[in-house]
Formats: structure tokens, sequence, C-alpha cells
């Protein structure tokens, strides 16, 4: 099984053909995204509240960052644990998404750095394969966020 | 309306309490609220609790009538209010209204929480799945409550220039404050640099800007003016209290969500700012009256961003006020003269009992060890899981 791959939960992400994307919805009624996929809308002045399935291509720019220097408690499954950056990256979307980051060297992190989504392996486990969560690496294709 | 005041406050020691169950730590902080009111269960008309998820309550939340089944059984309504670390302050609107009301002369309201070791542990019954935010924050990404405040905080470091030694800062002036509290846990003093040498957890909060969790009870008996004659010291009014949840578009990075969508002219942490600004608005004054603010400083940031998000200073003042003595209890705003939660450690459900047990003892003049000379107003300001605010406004 170990050459099968899995998403670490559900409904987070997909793998295209032109990589990682995150799985949203979009109001038809307000025209919002939202991020994971909600039970409704929640803008109070939208009554029509119907959702629509979309992918986000997940390309923006570095909002806020942290490091986590403590391993965080089971539910959090991780091989080779070692201190990783967390960060809060805004989307063209009008969403702010956290997500580990990838690639980056933990002491040169720059707030406003352009980021795209990737996915990566967390760990390898017996029955599901390798799992795979999505985390934001730095963009160097220089392209602007649309 | 009619008019409501505070009759008697109460308080257990912040610290771990093994050997005493809950419940226990509730009776000795309802005791000492009587006490100082002079009452007794006698003229209390009500019960109100703040219910933990941890323990007691027969399981199901049912703190208040564990409570009376347990010391007074009189037939008194018990109303048991979930708010996760904001409990306390919507059992205090709770109260407030069933007295403002006129249904009742006097309502006793608690929190008592004896904290679980470790981290926080999710519910029973909660999915594994997407829906579930607090399964899918740690397996998609292991953020840490800590994680969420450090985002802000670094934020911050960027929009404003906030240095590390201010954010450190921050943490020493909870633990001046609370050097001369019996009632906190941690009372030994700090150096911005022994904030600075304690352990990276989440940069850039160190461990000692993080608030630790504690056991605790905090007690509050509430009435009408009724009993204000047999109540022998000035009296504290109740003149501002509410309640407020989330805003659509908030930017704050709310536990345990893991993305928002952010709209301009949101207020940042919305469900505290909207109770606070209720609560001011109900006592005819503004934030620039305020001469004491109590708020749940769960890290060293909230401590510098709360009162600019209230509108008591500009947006990047704290850092100057911090840092020229204005939040000391002898500046512009006494900021948690008593010590925090950064003292105390959290006591979830109790801790926003505990403030307006603190803004009390302040506003009486009776806060030994740690008194704001000459403060008529105070303000308290809490956050819960689940988009909770909740704030009151005391006067004398
Ligand atoms: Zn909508």
């Amino acid at each position: 099984m170990l050459d099968q791959t899995s998403f670490v939960v559900d409904g987070l992400m997909v793998e295209g053909p032109d990589g990682a994307r995150l799985c949203a919805s979009v109001c038809d009624g307000c025209g919002t995204v939202y991020f994971p996929r909600p039970v409704s809308c929640r803008n109070p002045e939208c009554s029509s509240k119907a959702l629509q399935d979309r992918l986000l291509e997940g390309r923006g720019t570095l909002y806020s960052f942290t490091i986590q220097r403590y391993q965080p408690p089971a539910l959090f499954r991780i091989d080779n644990w070692a201190p990783y950056a967390l960060g809060l990256v805004e989307l063209p979307e009008g969403i702010r998404v956290m997500g580990m980051l990838s690639g980056f060297d933990l002491d040169t992190i720059r707030i406003g750095e352009r980021v795209k989504l990737v996915s990566e392996c967390l760990f390898t486990d017996p029955e599901r394969g390798r799992v795979m969560t999505y985390k934001f690496a730095p963009d160097i294709s220089g392209r602007a966020p649309r | 309306m009619k008019p409501v005041y505070v009759l008697g406050v109460g308080a257990h020691p912040w610290g771990k309490w093994p050997q005493k169950p809950q419940v226990t730590l509730a009776l000795d902080a309802l005791r000492a609220a009587f006490a100082d009111a002079g009452l007794g269960w006698q003229q209390v008309e009500g019960l109100v609790a703040a219910s933990s998820r941890f323990e007691g309550g027969m399981g199901w939340g049912l703190h208040a009538n564990e409570i009376v089944q347990t010391v007074s059984e009189q037939g008194i309504p018990c109303i048991n209010v979930g708010g996760a670390c904001a409990a306390g302050a919507i059992a205090v609107q709770t109260a407030w209204a069933m007295i403002a009301s006129g249904q009742h002369e006097a309502v006793a309201v608690v929190g008592a929480e004896r904290m679980p070791k470790g981290f926080i542990p999710r519910p029973p019954g909660s999915q594994d799945d997407i829906g579930d935010s607090d399964y899918l924050r740690w397996v998609a990404m292991g953020a840490t409550n800590p994680a969420y405040w450090a985002l802000e905080a670094q934020r911050r470091f960027h929009e404003f220039g906030t240095t590390p030694e201010t954010l450190a800062l921050a943490a020493v002036l909870m633990r001046n404050n609370a050097a001369g509290n019996p009632y906190a846990r941690y009372r030994e003093p700090l150096t911005v640099a022994e904030v600075l040498a304690s352990p990276m957890v989440s940069d850039p909060l160190h461990l000692l800007q993080i608030c630790p969790v504690s056991d605790g009870a905090a007690a509050l008996l509430l009435g009408s003016e009724r009993f204000l004659d047999r109540v022998a010291r000035d009296p504290v009014q109740v003149a501002g209290c509410a309640v407020g949840s989330g805003q659509f578009g908030d930017p704050a990075r709310r536990i345990p969500t893991i993305a928002n969508n952010v709209l301009p002219g949101v207020a940042h942490t919305s469900e505290v700012v909207g109770a606070v600004q209720r609560a001011l608005g109900m006592a005819g004054i503004g934030p620039g009256d305020v001469d004491i603010l109590e708020m749940a400083d769960n890290s060293a940031w909230h401590l510098l961003a709360w009162p600019e998000l209230f509108g008591i200073v500009e947006p990047g003042q704290s850092d100057w006020m911090l840092a020229h003595g204005r939040y000391a209890r002898d500046g512009d705003l006494a900021l948690n003269p008593g010590g925090g939660f950064l003292s105390f450690g959290e006591a979830t459900t109790a801790q926003a009992v505990l403030q307006v047990c603190e803004l009390t003892w302040q506003l009486r003049g009776e806060a030994e060890g740690r008194q704001v000379s000459g403060a008529k107003v105070g303000l308290s300001a809490v956050l819960g899981l689940g988009a909770n605010g909740g704030s009151v406004v005391l006067k004398r």
C-alpha cells in the first residue's frame, strides 16, 4: 500500500494535472468564496446562500507566519518532526488561509512574499500510504496573484 | 430597567488544587461573596453558573443545580450558561437581566474550574472529519492555540514595528501587578531579559508571554436597590453589560478555524469589540472614560492590541503607552492591575467572573497590594471559543 497516496482529511484538497487545488465553495447569492467548504454561506446580508463547489489555485501573499517550536499533540501526525513554519496567506478571493510553509529558511521568512500551493507528504501509514496535506511554498514564477 | 448593584464578591486563589473538587472551589467562592455582602443563601433568589465542560455539573453542565443540591435545596431557579472562556461574562449578563427586569432582587453568579493537564482535549463525540475545525487544524497543520496568537503578534511587528522587548514588557507588567495579589498564582517579579530568555514557543511568543492553565473559582452576588442599605460600603453599580458574537468579515485569526473571509471595515475580534461598545453605550460613557481595563490576556500580544481595538488608544499606540508606564496602576489606563491571565493562568469559565470581582475590589478601594487610586470606572472584556464576547462596566 506504500505506493498509494491519500489526503490528511477528505474534502480538503485535490491533486490535478496542474498541481494541488483547495476544495472551496462560492455562494451564488453574494459571490463569497469559502474554504473549507461550509454548510452554508455565512454572510448576514445574503439570503440566497446557494453554494457551488470551486477549486482554488492557492496563489497569494504571506500575511503573517510563526514557527512552531514544540511538537503539537498526537492528533497531528508527522514523520521526522522538526520545528516548522506556519503561514497565514492572503488569497485574491478575499480569504486568509493558514497552512504549513514549505521551502522557506526559518530565519528569513518575510511578510509579503508571494506563495503558491503545494501538496506534500506529512507521514506514511501502512493503511493509507503516503498521507498528504497542503502547504504554501515560495512562488518563484514571478506571476502576480490574480 | 431597575439598577443592579454588586453586593458581594469572592474568589478562591488560583493555583493547582488536586485535592479540592470543583464544587468545593465554587462553594468557597460563593461563601466569600455572601460574607462580603453580609447576606446568605436565604436572600439568594437565583444562581447562574458559568458551566465547565471539564468536570462536575453531573456531566451535563448543571453546575448551578449541583451547587444548590449540595448546599441549600431552596427551590430557586438554577441557570447554567455555556460560552467557554466567556461563560463568566454571559453569566453576569444573565443575572443582571434577572434583576434589572424586576423578576428577582438578588442573584448569585459563580464560575469554578479545574483545568485538565496539557493541551485542552477535544470534546467527546466530535466528528473526525473536515466539518470539525478543531480536528482539521490539528491533522492538516498542527496549529496550537499559541500559533494563532503568534500570527497576530508577528503581523503587529510588521505593521507597527512592535519589538520583542516591548512585547516582553507586557508580560513584565502583568507580573509586577500580580506581586501583591493573594489570588494570583504567579507572583514572582520578572524582567524583560527573563521573558526573552524563556523558551520560544511560537515565534515571536515566548513561554512567559502565553497564559498557562490553572484551577480557580470566583463568585458575585448581584442585587437590586432593596439591599443597598444592608451593604455597609459605597455601592458599585453594574452600569453596563453585554454579550456579543462574531461579525462576518472579521480579520481576527479565530481559534480553531483555519481560514476566514476578510472584509474591509469589520472590527478585529468583533465579538468582544461589539460587546464592549454595547456595554459602554449602556453605561453612557466612552472608551476614554475607562480607568481600569480587566481584559483576557491569553498572550502578551492581547495586552497591546485590545486597548486599541476598544478605542481607548489609537491603533499602534499601545507600545508607547506600555513603554512609558501609561498602562501601569498609576498610569492613564490601569491594565489588568491584579496581574491578568498571564499571572493567574486561565481557569476558563471562572475567569470573567474574577474580572468583575477584581474591578469591584478596585472601585471600592479594597484591592490590597495592587490598588489603583481613585478609580471610578472599570471595564471588563473577555473572548470565548465559538466567537463569544462579553463585557461588563462597573461604576462607583
Ligand atoms: Zn451568500
